[in-house]
């Protein structure tokens, strides 16, 4: 494998899988750029990046998850750490996930326990869906 | 990567081998910061605590010609950080952000920060901040030489027109003039 992408030549699979991606609005532009970083001196860029995200994300979606069992609820805590999640979010260019971020913002804003919590359900899941569809595109690519 | 010599002016370096300490307590970002800035051939610190980054600047201030650190962090709040490298080692600080909040950036540029990026950082706006590094040593060098010249000519005062550079340049120092246009 080429350790640059280049996207006229990621055909058949690979090119397909990656092209829905974003049709589908799983990643936008940012992604992009981690693919232009990803050359001879860093062969495995974007995934190494990809792979960090999915690590740390665990741990910020826990310390959420811990705060959302609280009772009244912390909002400006909250925020704060969907704040932090939501950078690593654009850092990849997780649009989907980043969208539920910004959702989930204005719950915390508006002081909605419930929305804040249906929100991050459907974080976790979109979440979840973009490491599994980004684990078979490299499997691919 | 070629490595420039130090040599009488300091400013023949740039933009290749500029020396930036990067601070960022979010792995990704600071992963992401580090290869951005390494494309953009500048020869890169990084750190994920501010703590740490005072440690090494105070170490060695000469080491390095510019500060990029984000505004949240752990151990030390970004704009304390900024106001410290500004009293203490007089070093460019660009402060990054995931938030563009008016008042956010506000709060930068009056605590002495030389431009306020949002995240994710594009690697663009990184070709450029090689020119705060420049603008602020040729700035150095004028005030340097109107009060040279104020002592030459045996003014004891500031005269009107020596007085209005310097003040220039303290107050875009303090208000961090941004400029969209030649910078972008």
């Amino acid at each position: 494998m080429n350790s640059e992408i280049d996207r006229n030549k990621l055909h058949g699979q690979a090119g397909l899988t990656r092209q829905s991606l974003f049709d589908q609005g799983y990643l936008d532009e940012q992604f992009v750029q981690l693919e232009e970083l990803q050359d001879d001196t860093n062969p495995n860029f974007v995934e190494e990046v990809v792979t960090l995200f999915y690590r740390d994300s665990a741990r910020l979606l826990a310390n959420i998850e811990q705060a959302l069992e609280r009772s009244p609820l912390d909002f400006a805590k909250l925020d704060d750490y969907m704040l932090q999640f939501k950078g690593c979010c654009s850092s990849i260019g997780a649009k989907k996930v980043k969208n539920e971020c910004t959702q989930f913002q204005e719950y915390c804003r508006a002081g909605s326990s419930d929305g804040c919590t249906r929100t991050f359900q459907q974080l976790k899941r979109e979440h979840s869906t973009l490491k599994n569809k980004l684990e078979a595109y490299f499997q691919l690519a | 990567m070629p490595v420039k010599q130090r040599n009488g002016d300091q400013n023949d370096r740039f933009p290749m081998g500029l020396r930036v300490l990067a601070v960022d307590d979010d792995p990704i970002c600071l992963r992401l910061l580090e290869t951005l800035l390494r494309k953009c051939q500048y020869q890169v610190t990084t750190t994920s605590q501010a703590v740490m980054a005072l440690k090494l600047l105070r170490e060695n201030k000469d080491k390095f010609d510019l500060v990029i650190s984000d505004v949240h962090m752990p151990d030390m709040d970004g704009f304390k950080l900024l106001e410290l490298v500004g009293l203490e080692m007089d070093l460019p600080v660009i402060m990054l952000s995931a938030y563009g909040d008016t008042k956010l950036v506000m709060k930068a540029i009056t605590h002495g920060a030389c431009d306020y990026l949002l995240k994710p950082v594009r690697i663009e706006e990184l070709k450029n901040i090689w020119q705060h590094v420049v603008r602020r040593n040729k700035f150095d060098s004028i005030g340097r030489n109107i009060s040279n010249n104020q002592e030459n000519n045996g003014c004891g005062a500031t005269d009107g027109h020596g007085s209005t550079e310097t003040n220039i340049y303290q107050k875009n120092e303090r208000f961090g003039k941004k400029e969209e246009g030649p910078t972008r």
